[in-house]
Parts: structure tokens; C-alpha cells; sequence
């Protein structure tokens, strides 16, 4: 039996038209159409059995609506895989393939397979949500480009292994994962073999492969300075795991999935024994002693004593940073500035240990 | 300095009635070394086991591998400053079986450096050790003050290892070897012209220091790796047994004392000496936690480079997390001193595969060899036979076990950082991530 | 505030005041509490400067030892 798939294709590839017909919206088509045909002439183990079309201008104007409708044809429909493209280099299309692609793998938990060219800006919006293989920037690879989603959704179909993005030929999704060499058919060079030829290599000037790229710093938008500190709220945050003693959201001492909020309005200070730190990655015993050395209470009421600085928050916000990855800490700093935002914080100081 | 390593190759362990090596086997007296296990008088049992490659047996908590070995002549023993007097390890001759390790497991309890490996199955390959022939001392202690402390010093049994891997190495004293491996080296000023006409590499070592507490990090002579700034040694002393093996590192991250005496990356350097770089020798560095101390080893690593004349650098780091600053940093001062520098590092990214690979980063590191993910999920599945005690793995805090971890079927769910040193940074890994 | 300044810069912070010492940030065991209490005061004063200065690119703050 083969695996079901749908295959999204804008106003051109769909057979509906041209720019003209670019504002046209979703409908879904049974049964194969235009390039689909290509796709299950190669594929073995999926057949494509609706077209879902929608012009890439509506998609570009009316994103949330274009999304919704399209969800809305799937419900009930079986199908196992999700097609989108090829895009080649047109930037709406990629666009579209990518929004719709994404919402589709969200919802519908199936895999969603796209193509682009390198330059479609689609490849860096959503190549960490579908997998996006890379394409030519013309129509004219079409074949090549279909042939290569089609055996790789084959491959999904069949249940065998996936090799890495640079081998099956689709953009890295960000995600990395241990892989034994001899599993990939690769000769095993243990890691000192690797070093000292990559060494090599790279001492007489020939060519070398890092296998761990340093990805482009993920860099912040720079706050504005604050214009009159003695008139604004400053609130203390930290990743210290500094609680009150009985830690009552039961927040973790590693890998940490919560953070706490804690009232401070009445305290000049963190007294011993009231708060500790339950943060398992470091020595905790100082900050145990007096926890002010982690999360600076004491010193921020001086300095409003003094003027300073014009109000603390009345509470103090509070999480683990030790085995806690990126996205549950990018989650819960979302959820701790939406709050501040709330309160009107207009500065933190943020402790880390 | 010029070290010699005479090789026993072992096709078999065994144990008899007589402890020594003949055509290859290598027998045990049990009795005889079981007595040399209990002279410490903190030993309060002692078994021992011998496992091969293929055989279904999953080994729980591993504290410790070392080689099986003595010494015929230049230092006074294996580990000198550790457990014999001090002297030089750069110099003289090594007995030691080659294809054999001495196991030491916990008869029960566990720390958070520890860590399991299977002998056979589909995990046997996730360690060196799945495949050499090993024999296995499960042993208790009396060390009550960490019985249940997750942060293991584990002295007495890290110790009744090195005894008793040289109580039965001592039997080779005498004997004529397969084959010598020789280890030589010239001061650095004073090589031959083709020598000196080559590249010049230097191999950085970061092993685990970071304990501020004493007994738990690294000793190099004997002497705790956190109270050192970084210097310059002669391979042959890693070679032939100045540094042993700390209890501190998350498992998979670890560095065996055994992977200190046969350090792969080592051998690679001394191999290509004089035919495509010349070796310079080893920096010895450390892993700190105040940035300041991590930024000082650094910048000292760099100076010695620079004053060998290095053009070239290979860094290997024995952690991961915090450590990964010590890491990036001396590599990224290397870079800045002109030395061309490569790096050997696990990676942690999470289960998903969605956290970043190292938690500082510096495109200055434009060369790094990856040996696994600390973090990858592993099922394993049941083993005929468990020694120690596979409950340490979901009660003891071993790195990448928790409560629950372990099935009633003795089936386990891991993160690799539980596998004893299986990332091995040393240069062993035949893993490495890829980006999915 | 932290003392791993390198992993600030990692993750992408923009002002940046170093601490002293992972395990106890502004707290030092060798000094005496007023010390301390010197040392605190003087690197949140530098973290409230910190949020008043415009900054162009990530910038870190120096302190007085």
C-alpha cells in the first residue's frame, strides 16, 4: 500500500494561470495535477492523491487567512505526507510553500517536504520547520528537483534511515543529532585522525570541512538606554535559582521547565534560611549564606534609598540555567518580559551564575 | 627522551592457578589478586570477572579503566607521585598487555561521574571498551562521608585499580614482548633539518580540574590539576602514566586513566613526527570556573605556543557545559597568536538536537572535530548478566540517568552522558554530529 | 550580570557587567562582609549605569577589581 500524500502548488504550477491569477484562492483538487504527475511517475512508496492550489499573492496578502483555509480542506482528509513545491528561486511561492508547509506540520503532525534554490529567501524563513531540498531557480529543474522529494519521501515511507541534511540534499534544520560514521557508510575515523588531518589541511592551506559550523550569532535588538532612571521600575530577574526555602512552584534544579515570581515588596533584603538556591550547577553553600550574592536585593533597595533609581518591582522573577536548553529558557524569558511589559518594568538587571 | 612500551597482545584472560602471560593468555590468579585488592583496609568486598567483546554484559557503575601494565625501568612505577615515588615518566620502559583493560565497577553505589557499558548488543560499540577484553573488579567500600553524596571522590576504589593493574602488570617484568613500540623525542631546538622543516604542532590537553574541592580532579604527578597553570610536558610522560584520571566529569565527557596511557591523538602526533609536522610536545592546560582563571590558562597556553614556535594547535576538551569557555577561549588565543588550531569536543544539543552545540562560540573555531552529543536518548535494551548495581543508574545521580530510568526487565532509557567514556575526547570517537 | 561573560556575548546580551565568580556572583567568601558589601554595591551601581547608556553594539562594562 502506498502512503498518501498532498502536494500544494501556486496559481502557475496549479494550471491556473499566470500573474494574473495570482490573487487566487485555495481550492483543493482530487486526484494528481501538472508536476504531480512527475511525482508519482518516480515515487514507489507514496502517491499523491489531492492538489491543494492558492496564488502566491493571496498567501503574501491575507497569510492567516490563506493558512486557515487550506488546514480547513485537510481536516478529515488521510494523508501521510505533505509535498510543497518545488519553488525554485520565486520568492512568494517559497513563501507560500513555507507558511502553509509549516501550519500543515504543526497541525497535522506529517512530514512536509518542499524544494527551493539557495537564494529563495523561503530557505532561511522556514528551513528549520519543513524540510526544504535544494532546488534549482529555474522550472527548468523540475525533474532533478521533484526526483529528489520523491525519493526521499520514499524513504520516509519505508521507514528507513534518514541520513544527514548534507547528504540527503536538504537545508539543515538546525538539528543536530550523534550519528556513527560506519552507520552512514562512512570509513569510522576515530576524532584524532579527523584532527590531525583536518590540522593538516588547514596548515597547507588546502581545503578543510569543520564539523561543527559556528552558526551566526543570534544577536539581540539593543534596548534603548533608559532616559530617567529615578522615575522607572527596575526589576531583578536571575537564572540562580534563588527561591523561598519551600521552592512552592516546584521549579527543577536542572534542566529547568518553570520559573517563579515571588513577592518582594516587603523585604530589604533576602534573609537566610527564607530563600536558598536549589540550582544543582554550582557549589551552593555562599549563596546559601546570604542569597543577596546571587539576586542583589539589599543593594538595589540601597541605591532607591539613595535615589537612584525610582521604583524595584514588587517581585522578583526567578529560574534554573543549568541543562535548561535554549528553547525552554527562550520560552520562559518570553513569558517573564510579558509580564514585566504588564507591570511596567522598564529595566532589568539580570543575574546568571 | 625516549620511552619504550612493550606490547603483550592478549587474545585471552583467564583465570588459574598461577598469575602470569604464556601464548597469549593472560591468566589471573584470583585468589592472589583479590588479596592485593583487600590490603586497603577500606575495601570491604571485592569480586572479580572477566568480560569479552559480544558477551551480554552490561557493566553498572564504571568508575575507572585502566591498562594492565608495569614498569621495567625509568619511573618507579605506574603512576609515579600517585602510587609510587617521583620520578620522570618520560623515560624508560613500559611492560603492558595490549587488548586488555582492568574494569573497576561499583558493587553498588554510584556518582555522578559514573557510568555504564555494555559487552555485547547494540551499545558494545558506544565504548572502546566493548571491545577489548576485560577484566572486572566490582568492589565496596567503606567510605561512608559519600555514600550518598551524588559527587563521588571514589579514592578507594580508584586506587585499588591502579594496585592491582600493577600488581598483575608486574608479571611482564621479565618477559620478552610481542612488540616495542619506541617514543623519542628531541628538545625542541635540537631536531634534525627535515624535522624542523615541517609544520610544528602542539596538542593542548584540558582535562577536568574543575572540583574546587581536592580528590576529585585530575592529578598530573600527583598534583591536583585546578592548583596549576597550564606547562609544557613531553608526551612520553602522559604516555607512560604522570596523569590519572579525576571523579568528577559527566560520563560520556570523561577521560580515562586507561585513555591517558594509550592517548590515540598522542600516538597519531608522534606517528606523523618527521613525516608530515613536527611534534613540539603537549601543553597541559585545565578547566576552571571563574573567567578569569579560564581567560589566565589561556593566554598562558598561547604564550607557550607561540615561544615553541607552533604553527599548529589541536585542543581537546574533557567536558562540556561551562567548560566550553575554557575551550573556545584557548582557541581563540591560539588563533590570535597565529597558530592554525583544531578542536576535539563533544556536543550538547539537547534531546531534541535543537539546543546550541557548545555553549560559547567564536568563529575564530573554524575547525572542530565533533565526538558525539552528551544529551542523545538511548534505549537500551536487557543484559544477561549486570555487574555492580544497574538501580545506581536511576538512584545515585550518575550523569544521564534519573529515577525511573531503569525498566523492571533491566532495559534502561540513557542520555549518553551515562556511557562510560563514550565520547571519548580523547580521540577515539568513531561518532560525531551531524546537522538533520 | 554574570561572570561567564563569553557565554553573555553567546547568547546575544547587549550590556554586559561581569561578576565575580560563577557560584556566588557578588558575593566573595575571602573578603569581609563589608568588602562584599563594597564589591556588590559597586557592580549594581555599574549594572543601573549599564541601563542608562545608549550602546551600539554589545558592549561590556568594566569594574573596579
Amino acid at each position: 500500500m502506498k502512503k498518501k500524500a498532498v502536494h500544494y502548488l501556486n496559481q502557475f504550477f496549479g494550471q491556473v494561470g499566470g500573474e494574473d491569477m495570482a490573487d487566487f484562492e485555495p481550492v483543493l483538487h482530487d486526484g494528481a495535477l501538472g508536476c504531480s504527475n512527475i511525482f508519482n511517475g518516480v515515487a514507489k512508496n507514496v502517491e499523491i492523491t489531492h492538489t491543494l492550489i492558492c496564488g502566491d499573492n493571496f498567501v503574501a496578502s491575507h497569510p492567516e487567512e490563506a493558512v486557515e483555509r487550506c488546514l480547513k480542506f485537510l481536516e478529515g482528509k488521510s494523508f501521510d505526507l505533505f509535498i510543497a513545491g518545488p519553488a525554485f528561486k520565486a520568492g512568494r511561492y517559497g513563501n507560500a510553500c513555507g507558511l502553509v508547509g509549516k501550519a500543515v506540520s504543526e497541525k497535522f503532525r506529517v512530514p512536509v517536504i518542499s524544494s527551493m534554490n539557495v537564494e529563495n529567501p523561503g530557505v532561511e524563513l522556514f528551513r528549520k520547520d519543513i524540510y526544504i531540498f535544494k532546488g534549482g531557480a529555474r522550472a527548468t529543474t523540475m525533474k532533478p528537483d521533484i526526483e529528489a522529494m520523491a525519493a526521499f519521501a520514499d524513504k520516509i515511507a519505508a521507514d528507513q534511515r534518514l541520513l544527514p541534511a548534507a547528504m540527503e540534499g536538504y537545508f539543515g534544520r538546525g538539528i543536530r543529532h550523534q550519528v556513527f560514521l560506519a552507520d552512514l557508510g562512512l570509513e569510522p575515523v576515530p576524532a584524532c585522525d579527523r584532527a590531525v588531518d583536518m590540522l593538516l589541511a588547514k596548515l597547507n592551506g588546502a581545503p578543510f570541512e569543520t564539523e561543527l559550523p559556528i552558526p551566526a550569532q543570534d544577536l539581540v535588538a539593543i534596548a534603548p538606554a533608559i532616559k530617567d532612571i529615578r522615575k522607572a521600575k527596575i526589576a531583578l530577574v536571575s537564572s540562580g535559582g534563588i527561591v523561598p526555602s519551600d521552592n512552592p512552584d516546584r521549579i527543577e534544579s536542572c534542566s529547568a521547565t518553570r520559573w517563579g515570581k515571588y513577592d518582594i515588596a516587603a523585604l530589604e533584603r533576602f534573609p537566610a534560611g527564607e530563600y536558598k538556591t536549589i540550582h544543582a550547577g554550582y557549589d551552593p553553600a555562599v549563596a546559601n549564606q546570604n542569597p543577596n550574592v546571587v539576586v542583589p536585593l539589599d543593594a538595589i533597595r540601597e541605591l532607591q534609598k539613595q535615589g537612584v533609581l525610582g521604583e524595584v518591582d514588587d517581585y522578583f522573577y526567578t529560574t534554573v540555567g543549568t541543562g535548561t536548553t535554549q528553547g525552554e529558557a527562550a520560552r520562559m524569558g518570553q513569558e517573564i518580559s510579558a509580564v514585566l511589559h504588564a507591570r511596567g518594568v522598564e529595566g532589568v538587571i539580570l543575574t546568571a551564575t | 627522551m625516549k620511552l619504550e612500551i612493550g606490547n603483550f597482545v592478549v587474545k585471552e584472560v583467564a583465570f588459574g592457578a598461577k598469575t602470569g602471560f604464556a601464548d597469549g593468555v593472560f591468566t589471573v590468579c584470583k585468589e592472589e589478586a583479590l588479596a592485593e585488592v583487600l590490603k586497603d583496609e577500606h575495601i570491604t568486598e571485592a569480586e572479580l570477572h572477566i568480560v569479552k567483546p559480544g558477551d551480554e554484559v552490561r557493566l553498572c557503575p564504571v568508575k575507572e579503566a585502566l591498562e594492565i601494565r608495569c614498569r621495567v625501568s625509568g619511573a618507579p612505577g605506574n603512576h609515579p607521585g600517585v602510587t609510587s615515588g617521583l620520578q620522570s615518566a618520560a623515560t624508560g620502559r613500559v611492560h603492558t598487555l595490549s587488548g586488555a583493560a582492568l574494569l573497576v565497577v561499583g558493587k553498588h553505589w554510584g556518582s555522578f561521574q559514573d557510568g555504564i557499558l555494555d559487552m555485547g548488543g547494540p551499545f558494545q560499540r558506544d565504548t572502546i571498551y566493548g571491545f577489548l577484553k576485560n577484566l572486572v573488579l566490582v568492589a565496596d567500600t567503606d567510605e561512608e562521608f559519600e555514600r550518598h553524596e551524588q559527587q563521588k571522590k571514589n579514592h578507594a576504589l580508584r586506587w585499588a585499580g591502579m594496585r592491582l593493574a600493577e600488581f598483575l602488570g608486574n608479571t611482564l617484568a621479565g618477559l620478552t614482548p610481542d612488540s616495542v613500540d619506541t617514543y623519542e623525542l628531541d628538545a625542541v631546538n635540537r631536531r634534525c633539518a627535515a624535522a624542523m622543516g615541517l609544520p610544528s604542532v602542539v596538542y593542548v590537553m584540558q582535562p577536568q580540574t574543575q572540583m574546587e574541592a581536592m580528590g576529585y580532579n585530575t592529578l598530573i604527578y600527583g598534583w591536583d590539576g585546578n592548583h596549576m597553570l597550564p606547562t609544557c610536558m613531553h608526551p612520553n610522560e602522559i604516555l607512560g602514566g604522570a596523569v590519572i584520571s579525576g571523579s568528577f566529569m559527566p560520563c560520556s565527557s570523561k577521560i580515562s586513566t586507561y585513555e591517558f596511557q594509550n592517548n590515540p591523538t598522542i600516538k597519531r602526533l608522534m606517528k606523523e613526527h618527521g613525516k608530515t609536522l613536527n611534534f613540539l610536545g603537549v601543553i597541559m592546560s585545565n578547566l576552571n570556573v571563574v573567567m578569569e582563571q579560564k581567560l589566565r590558562s589561556a593566554i598562558m597556553v598561547a604564550q607557550i605556543a607561540k615561544n615553541l614556535g607552533a604553527d599548529g594547535a589541536i585542543v581537546a576538551e574533557e567536558g562540556y557545559g561551562n567548560p566550553d569557555v575554557d575551550y573556545i577561549q584557548v582557541i581563540v588565543e591560539l588563533e590570535n597568536a597565529g597558530v592554525k588550531t583544531v578542536g576535539i569536543s563533544n556536543e550538547c544539543t539537547g534531546r531534541d538536537g535543537k539546543s546550541q552545540a557548545l555553549v560559547a562560540l567564536d568563529p575564530k573555531a573554524d575547525a572542530l572535530v565533533s565526538t558525539g552529543n552528551v544529551s542523545e536518548l538511548l534505549r537500551m535494551p536487557p543484559m544477561k548478566t549486570v555487574l555492580g548495581e544497574l538501580d545506581a543508574l536511576q538512584r545515585d545521580g550518575l550523569s544521564g540517568g534519573w529515577a525511573g530510568c531503569v525498566a523492571a526487565d533491566g532495559s534502561c532509557v540513557i542520555e549518553n552522558n551515562a556511557m562510560f567514556c563514550s565520547d571519548h575526547p580523547s580521540g577515539y570517537s568513531v561518532k560525531r554530529c551531524f546537522e538533520f | 550580570m554574570c561572570n561567564l561573560v563569553n557565554i553573555a556575548r553567546t547568547v546575544g546580551s547587549n550590556r554586559i557587567v561581569p561578576t565575580f565568580a560563577v557560584p556566588y556572583p557578588l558575593g566573595n567568601p575571602q573578603a569581609s562582609a563589608e568588602e562584599q558589601w563594597k564589591m556588590r554595591m559597586h557592580r549594581v551601581e555599574r549594572a543601573v549605569q549599564a541601563l542608562q547608556t545608549d550602546v551600539q553594539e554589545q558592549t561590556l562594562f568594566a569594574v573596579e577589581r
